[in-house]
Parts: C-alpha cells; sequence; structure tokens
C-alpha cells in the first residue's frame, strides 16, 4: 500500500479557524451585502446567509474530528464519546461568555468566544496533564484545540438557526425552543463519531476526515430542520445543502472503505496459547 | 455575618457544586465495556455516561421544584435535584441488576475488598476465574445511590445559583440559559473525574477512591470555579 501522507494538525486547524470564522462572519456580513445591492437577489443573498454559519460549523467538525483523533489514539480510559462531550462543555461555556460579553459589539463575539475556549481548553489540559497525570504527550494541545472547535461549532450552528450571532437573538432562537440540545448533541455527536467509528489499527486520516464531513453535514441538515422553524425559507436551504453535501461526503467515505478495505492483509489464526 | 458580595458568593457556589459532581462520578460504581459483559463490578456504561444521565434527571427535577415554587430554599432545590438522581441511578442499577442476575445469571461479587462492608458476606469465593467481580453488589448499590444524590445536589445548586444570577436580567428565558449553562459545566466536570478514575471504579470501598478523589476535586473545584467567573461575566454582558 502506498503511503499517504496525513495533513498536518496546523493544516487542518488553520482550516477549522478560517473556515469555521468565515462561515459564521458570513452570516453577518452577507445580509449587509444584500442591503447595499437591493432587490431579487439581496433577497436571495440574505435566504442562503445563514447556511454559511453551518458550513463554517462543519469546517471545525472536520477539525475537532481530527484533534480528537489524535488525542484519543492514546486510549483515554473512558471511550471516545467522553471528549466529544467535554468539547461541548467547554465549548458552550466559552461561546456563550463571548457572545455576551461583548455586547453591543456583536463583531467581536466569534473570536473572544475563539479566544475564552481556548483559554479554558489549555487550564483543562494541562489539569490533565499535570495534576490528573494522564500522561498523554498531546492532551494541552489537543484539549485546547478541541475546547475551541466546540465552541465555533456550537456558535456556528447556532448562527444557522437564529440567522446571526447576537446574543440576545440566539437566546430567544436557541435557548428558548430548546434548539440549542440539538445543536449540543449533534454536533457533540459529529465530533466525536468520526473517531469512534474508525479507530484501530488500520484507522486512517484520509477516511476519517470524510466521515466527519459528512457526519458535519448530516448535523447541518438537522440543523436545517430546526431553522426551518425559525427562520422558514433559510431553513429549507440549509436543509438541502445538508443533504447534497452528506451524500457527496458519505460516498467519498464510501469510497475510502472500499479503498482500504482492498488492502487488510490476513494475519493468520489466534495463536493458541492461552492469554 | 460578613458581609459577601453577591456575585463572589455565586462563584464559590458554582465552584462548590462542580466539586459535588466531580466527587459523585467517584461514588458510582462503573464497569465500562468490561462490566457490561459481566466481567468486571458495575454498571456497563462509561463514567460520563452514568453521572451526566442522573446529574440531568437531577437537574430536571430541580428545575421543576424552582419552576413551581420561585421561593424554594436552595436545599429545597438541591433536594430535589438529589431525590431525582438517586431515583434515576437506582432504578438503572436494579434494572441492570435483573439482567446480570436471571439474564446472564452471574454471582454479584466485588474484586476490590474480601468482604462487602454492609452485608458482611464473603466475595472472593465467588468472583469467576480471569474477571474483576461481576454484578452490582450491595455496597456498590448504597456507594452509587449516595454519589447521584451528591451529582444531583450539584446540578441543583447550579441551577438555583444561576437562575438568581440570570432571573433578574432577562425574565423569561433566565431558565433555558441556566439549565444550558448547568449542562456545560456538569459535562466538564464528569469528564474530569472519569480521566482520574480511568474508566472503571467500584465505588467507595475501592482503593483507587482514595486515591484519585484528592486531585479530581482539587481540578474541579479550579476549573468550576473559573465555570463561576464565565457565569457571572455573562451576566454583566447581558446588562446593556
Amino acid at each position: 500500500m502506498s503511503e499517504i501522507k496525513d495533513r498536518s494538525p496546523n493544516q487542518l486547524m488553520a482550516f477549522g479557524i478560517i473556515g469555521g470564522l468565515i462561515g459564521i462572519y458570513l452570516t453577518y456580513l452577507l445580509p449587509l451585502l444584500g442591503e447595499k445591492i437591493g432587490g431579487t437577489i439581496a433577497d436571495i443573498i440574505v435566504i442562503i446567509a445563514p447556511a454559511a454559519g453551518a458550513l463554517g460549523a462543519m469546517c471545525s467538525v472536520i477539525w475537532g474530528a481530527d484533534a480528537v483523533r489524535r488525542v484519543a489514539k492514546y486510549g483515554l480510559g473512558t471511550g471516545v464519546p467522553s471528549i466529544g462531550q467535554i468539547a461541548m462543555g467547554m465549548g458552550i461555556i466559552a461561546a456563550m461568555f463571548g457572545l455576551a460579553i461583548v455586547k453591543t459589539a456583536t463583531i467581536a463575539g466569534p473570536i473572544v468566544a475563539l479566544v475564552t475556549a481556548s483559554v479554558i481548553g489549555f487550564i483543562i489540559g494541562w489539569f490533565a496533564q499535570n495534576v490528573i497525570k494522564m500522561k498523554i504527550p498531546v492532551m494541552i494541545r489537543c484539549m485546547t484545540e478541541i475546547a475551541a472547535s466546540g465552541a465555533l461549532i456550537i456558535i456556528g450552528f447556532s448562527a444557522a438557526v437564529a440567522g446571526n450571532f447576537e446574543f440576545n437573538n440566539i437566546i430567544t432562537l436557541v435557548f428558548d425552543n430548546g434548539v440549542m440540545l440539538a445543536v449540543f448533541w449533534v454536533g457533540a455527536m459529529a465530533m466525536l463519531h468520526p473517531f469512534n467509528a474508525c479507530l484501530g489499527p488500520d484507522e486512517r486520516q484520509k477516511r476519517l476526515l470524510y466521515l466527519a464531513g459528512s457526519t458535519g453535514a448530516i448535523t447541518m441538515a438537522v440543523i436545517g430542520i430546526a431553522a426551518i422553524m425559525t427562520l422558514g425559507t433559510s431553513g429549507i436551504f440549509t436543509f438541502l445543502l445538508g443533504v447534497v453535501l452528506w451524500f457527496i461526503f458519505y460516498k467519498k467515505f464510501w469510497d475510502e472503505v472500499y479503498n482500504d478495505a482492498a488492502a487488510v492483509v490476513g494475519t493468520g489464526l489466534i495463536p493458541k496459547t492461552e492469554a | 455575618m460578613v458581609a459577601i458580595d453577591p456575585n463572589l458568593l455565586y462563584v464559590l457556589l458554582i465552584a462548590i457544586s462542580g466539586t459535588l459532581i466531580c466527587a459523585a462520578v467517584h461514588f458510582i460504581p462503573v464497569g465500562g465495556a468490561p462490566a457490561a459483559m459481566a466481567q468486571a463490578t458495575g454498571i456497563g456504561t462509561g463514567t460520563v455516561e452514568l453521572a451526566a444521565g442522573s446529574g440531568l434527571v437531577g437537574l430536571i427535577t430541580a428545575s421543576y421544584m424552582y419552576a413551581y415554587e420561585p421561593l424554594a430554599s436552595m436545599a429545597l432545590v438541591m433536594a430535589a435535584g438529589a431525590m431525582g438522581s438517586m431515583v434515576m441511578l437506582a432504578s438503572t442499577m436494579f434494572a441492570g441488576s435483573l439482567v446480570y442476575a436471571y439474564g446472564v445469571a452471574v454471582p454479584f461479587a466485588s474484586a476490590q475488598v474480601k468482604k462487602d462492608p454492609i452485608t458482611g458476606q464473603r466475595q472472593d469465593t465467588y468472583i469467576s476465574k480471569g474477571t474483576q467481580g461481576q454484578g452490582i453488589p450491595t455496597i456498590c448499590f448504597v456507594s452509587g445511590v449516595v454519589g447521584a444524590g451528591l451529582g444531583g445536589a450539584g446540578g441543583g445548586l447550579i441551577y438555583f445559583s444561576l437562575m438568581q444570577i440570570y432571573t433578574p436580567l432577562i425574565a423569561a428565558s433566565a431558565a433555558a440559559v441556566a439549565g444550558v449553562f448547568t449542562m456545560g459545566v456538569f459535562y466538564v466536570n464528569s469528564v474530569i473525574p472519569s480521566y482520574g478514575v480511568g474508566g472503571t471504579i467500584e465505588g467507595v470501598h475501592d482503593p483507587k477512591f482514595r486515591r484519585v478523589i484528592g486531585k479530581d476535586v482539587f481540578t474541579s473545584f479550579a476549573i468550576s470555579l473559573l465555570c463561576g467567573i464565565v457565569a457571572v461575566f455573562i451576566a454583566q454582558g447581558m446588562m446593556v
């Protein structure tokens, strides 16, 4: 089997942060752009804008799934799901803080949340490494990355449901009706499922990233259903785009599985001696 | 009594409740995947799932109490949370025990102690070869119920503190915001100790309990303190 080079953690981190932030900010900037243009195009732009938040969150899902992969490879002793849940726990605390603390300077919210999440993640990673003594060399870095991507996932999907990331708006459209629970859980699943499903001796990054893309896309579809309730037409667009992306990524994942399955070789029978 | 700044008080209360949740996880008999195959003592699922499952039920009962009796004292809300959690975990363990006893047909035995501290019965002779005990013996059951009570009380306490902070600012939405924030703190505080115990623990009688609880509680207190500070800052942000 030919060696395929893995994407480096830095590459994926840049992809997650930049992609995530661009997506989230587009939900804010596209309607402004629409106002300038006016006419039918403006209406269309306003309708597709919230979907950009979900696309941004998808980038962060891919980044987060790779960070989970790197840290969970060492064996956490508690299963992979635990790290997805702590990611969302840290992410939601940081996201609420970031969006609320900026008050009227809404535009700064996602960046403040990202920084806060990184700080919380770093502190938890430091404690896990030095006080609990988990002896996982990448713990601090990965915890920071996971928390940051968790915050971006929450803000991105919330923005897709609420139309923008203004805190009071998110409270009315995402918290009050309970959609936040779906964002929390489905987001956590999107992030932890890829490694949980792919782990093992023949685990490969490429396959995992395609699966992360597909879980991100299916989350986008779920969020689209929620957005139909809150935003109407925009939700339908988010839902359809999510389903189309899911088909694309799932097909890619499917092909990778076939590709890798062809390379699995026999290892012989289990040794006779009792372990 | 010395007058204390209410915000500081809430930060401390949130830190204490996070610590309660963290301590609670150590009491719950978690066996992980081996227990699911009846090869280790405890309930056959992960630490986080059990702690969060029982804790979130506690959160529901605590918020139910708060919703119908907004003037309820802190102790009442905490008691409601503890009650919900204890019922949830006790019924989980009971149903699990039925499966272990009548489905898998294993005798309940703890691998960590020679005699059950409560019933005084011999344990080691009942352990199957190559396993770490099976089922949920009496001590584990009692320890689990106590742990669930602590976790539920912790969840109720965070919810109560957050409601006190947020209700004056965003009356109608306070419950949703406080509930989601509590969930966040809950997950952080149930995952940290589960890393400490490394996946499996039998309960209060397990030697591991004494070995890890100190550092886990310290970690949890520090991180919950941070969460408490963040919670108060969120309230500052709401005052436009």
